[in-house]
C-alpha cells in the first residue's frame, strides 16, 4: 500500500506539471523577472569594457526549432557578450508560448533581455510579459553604452497608455549614467509602421539622447537598414528567426559595426 | 514520449480494450452493461448527469450539467461553467464550455465497476474579460484576413482519456458515479506542434480530472 501511495504521489506531481487552468492563466512555472536578473549580469560582465559585442534576434513566434538553432549558433561562438530579443516571442500571447520561448533562450550561455512585441500583448500577454520579463520600458548600461529598450506597440494599447513612453525617455535622458557616453535604442515596432504612434514626438525626443549610435528593431521580418526620418539616425531591422539570420553589433572606440549572421 | 508514441500507445490500448469487450458478445454486448433509459417527450430536456472538472483549459474548477444519448448512452453533451480565480490569473475570470463526448466502450471489471477504456471529447471554451475578443477590435487595420486572424476569447480543445464508473447498489437518485482523467490539447498548441519537431508532447498537452454523477434516469 505504501508503494502504491508513492506511485500515486509521483504520478500526481508529474501530471500537475501538465495542468492548464486556461491558456491565458497566470500560473507561471519557471523563472520570472528575467530581464532584471540578466541586466545585472550584463552590467557586471561589461563593466569598464572598451568594446562590447551583442547579438539581436527577433520575431521568434511559433518558430521554436529555428530559435533553438539560433541559440545553438550563438552558444558555439565565444565573442558575444549578450543577446537582445527584439520582441514577438509569442504568436498569441499565451502563457505556454512565453514559457517555451524563455526556456529555449535560457540555454544561451550569455545573458539576454527580451523586448515586448505586438503579438506578445494579446490576451493577458502584457501581464505575462511583466511577470516573466519585467517592465515594458527598461534600460541598462554595457561598457560605455546606454541601451534604451522601449515598448512601441501603440496599436495594442489603444491610446490608453502613452506608447511609446516619452516620459520614460525624458527620465532616462535626465538620469543618464555618468559612465555611459553613447546610446543605442531598441524597440519592436519601428516609426511610421502600422503599430507606431506619435512618430514625430518620438523622433524629437530620441535625438536628445547623448551620442545616439543607431536604433534596432524587429516586426518587419526581413533585414533592412534605413534612415527612416532622414535625420541621420539609422534603423536596423532584424529579420525574423524563421529567416535563420541574426545581427551582431560591435561597439568600440572606432564606432560601431553591424554584421548579418546566417546559420 | 513523442506525439507519435503517445498516439500509438493510445491506439494499442483501444485495440486491447475493444476485443476484450467484444469477446463475450452476448446479451450484455461483451461486458458493456450500459443501457439508456431514455426520458420521453419534453422530459428529455432534464439533464441526465452533473459534472465537476479540475483544469483542462476551462478554469481551475468547472461544473455543469449534461445529457446522455445513444443506445448505450455512448454520447454526451455537457454545458460547464468554470472559475479561474484571481490567484491564477490577472483577475478572476469565468468561462463557459460546450462539450461533446463519445465513449465507445464499457467493460465490466468488478461487481459494480465498469471501465470505459477510451473517451474522446471536443469542447469549445469562452472566457470573460475585456481584453479577449472573438472579432478583432476596430482599431486594427482591416486586411483581407484581419490582423491576427484568431480569436483570443474562444478556444477549441480535443481530448482523450479513460473513466471508471461505480454503480450505486440501489437505483436511487444517484445511479452511478464516474471518475475520469484526460489529456487534451487546444487548437493553438496543436498548430504550434506543426513544423516544430523540438516541441515535446508534454509542452502542448494538458491534463485534467473530473467526476460525473449520473442522476435520476
Amino acid at each position: 500500500m505504501n508503494k502504491f501511495t508513492c506511485v500515486i504521489v509521483i504520478l500526481v506531481a508529474l501530471l500537475q506539471g501538465c495542468v492548464e487552468y486556461h491558456p491565458y492563466d497566470m500560473h507561471i512555472s519557471g523563472s520570472k523577472q528575467v530581464n532584471a536578473i540578466n541586466i545585472t549580469r550584463i552590467e557586471e560582465a561589461c563593466h569598464r569594457r572598451q568594446q562590447i559585442r551583442f547579438a539581436v534576434v527577433s520575431d521568434s513566434q511559433r518558430w521554436y526549432d529555428e530559435l533553438e538553432d539560433a541559440v545553438e549558433d550563438i552558444c558555439e561562438r565565444d565573442d558575444i557578450d549578450f543577446v537582445i530579443h527584439a520582441g514577438d516571442l509569442t504568436d498569441w500571447g499565451l502563457r505556454s508560448e512565453y514559457e517555451m520561448q524563455r526556456d529555449i533562450l535560457n540555454r544561451l550561455d550569455v545573458p539576454y533581455v527580451c523586448l515586448i512585441g505586438n503579438h506578445d500583448c494579446l490576451g493577458t500577454g502584457k501581464r505575462l510579459y511583466e511577470e516573466i520579463f519585467g517592465p515594458m520600458d527598461f534600460a541598462f548600461t554595457a561598457g560605455d553604452v546606454r541601451f534604451i529598450c522601449l515598448n512601441t506597440n501603440a496599436l495594442e494599447f489603444d491610446e490608453q497608455e502613452p506608447v511609446p513612453n516619452l516620459g520614460f525617455m525624458t527620465y532616462e535622458q535626465h538620469a543618464f549614467p555618468v559612465q555611459a557616453r553613447r546610446t543605442v535604442v531598441a524597440m519592436h515596432a519601428y516609426p511610421l509602421c502600422d503599430q507606431f504612434r506619435n512618430d514625430e514626438e518620438f523622433q524629437q525626443r530620441l535625438r536628445l539622447f547623448p551620442n545616439l549610435q543607431f536604433c534596432v528593431h524587429g516586426h518587419g521580418h526581413r533585414y533592412r537598414e534605413e534612415d527612416i526620418f532622414g535625420d541621420g539616425v539609422i534603423y536596423y531591422e532584424c529579420a525574423n528567426v524563421e529567416s535563420e539570420e541574426y545581427l551582431v553589433f560591435t561597439i568600440n572606440d572606432k564606432g560601431y559595426e553591424c554584421e548579418r549572421v546566417f546559420y | 514520449m513523442s506525439a507519435k508514441e503517445f498516439f500509438i500507445s493510445l491506439f494499442t490500448l483501444a485495440l486491447i480494450a475493444f476485443p476484450s469487450a467484444a469477446a463475450a458478445r452476448g446479451g450484455n454486448r461483451g461486458g458493456d452493461y450500459r443501457e439508456n433509459l431514455q426520458y420521453e417527450g419534453w422530459a428529455r430536456l432534464i439533464p441526465t448527469h452533473v459534472k465537476l472538472q479540475y483544469a483542462g483549459g476551462m478554469g481551475l474548477l468547472s461544473a455543469g450539467v449534461g445529457w446522455d444519448y445513444g443506445k448505450r448512452a455512448e454520447w454526451e453533451t455537457d454545458l460547464l461553467w468554470g472559475v479561474l480565480p484571481a490567484r491564477y490569473a490577472d483577475e478572476a475570470r469565468m468561462t463557459f464550455t460546450l462539450r461533446q463526448n463519445y465513449i465507445p466502450w464499457s467493460v465490466r471489471i468488478g461487481r459494480r465497476v465498469d471501465l470505459e477504456p477510451l473517451t474522446c471529447a471536443m469542447y469549445v471554451n469562452v472566457i470573460s474579460g475585456n481584453e479577449f475578443w472573438n472579432r478583432e477590435p476596430g482599431r486594427y487595420p482591416h486586411g483581407e484576413n484581419g490582423y491576427y486572424c484568431f480569436s483570443s476569447r474562444t478556444r477549441v480543445h480535443l481530448s482523450v482519456g479513460q473513466r471508471l464508473t461505480l454503480q450505486t447498489p440501489n437505483a436511487g437518485a444517484i445511479r452511478s458515479l464516474s471518475l475520469y482523467y484526460e489529456f487534451g490539447v487546444n487548437d493553438l498548441m496543436l498548430i504550434s506542434k506543426f513544423n516544430n519537431s523540438t516541441l515535446a508532447l508534454s509542452d502542448i498537452v494538458h491534463f485534467s480530472v473530473g467526476a460525473k454523477m449520473h442522476i435520476f434516469k
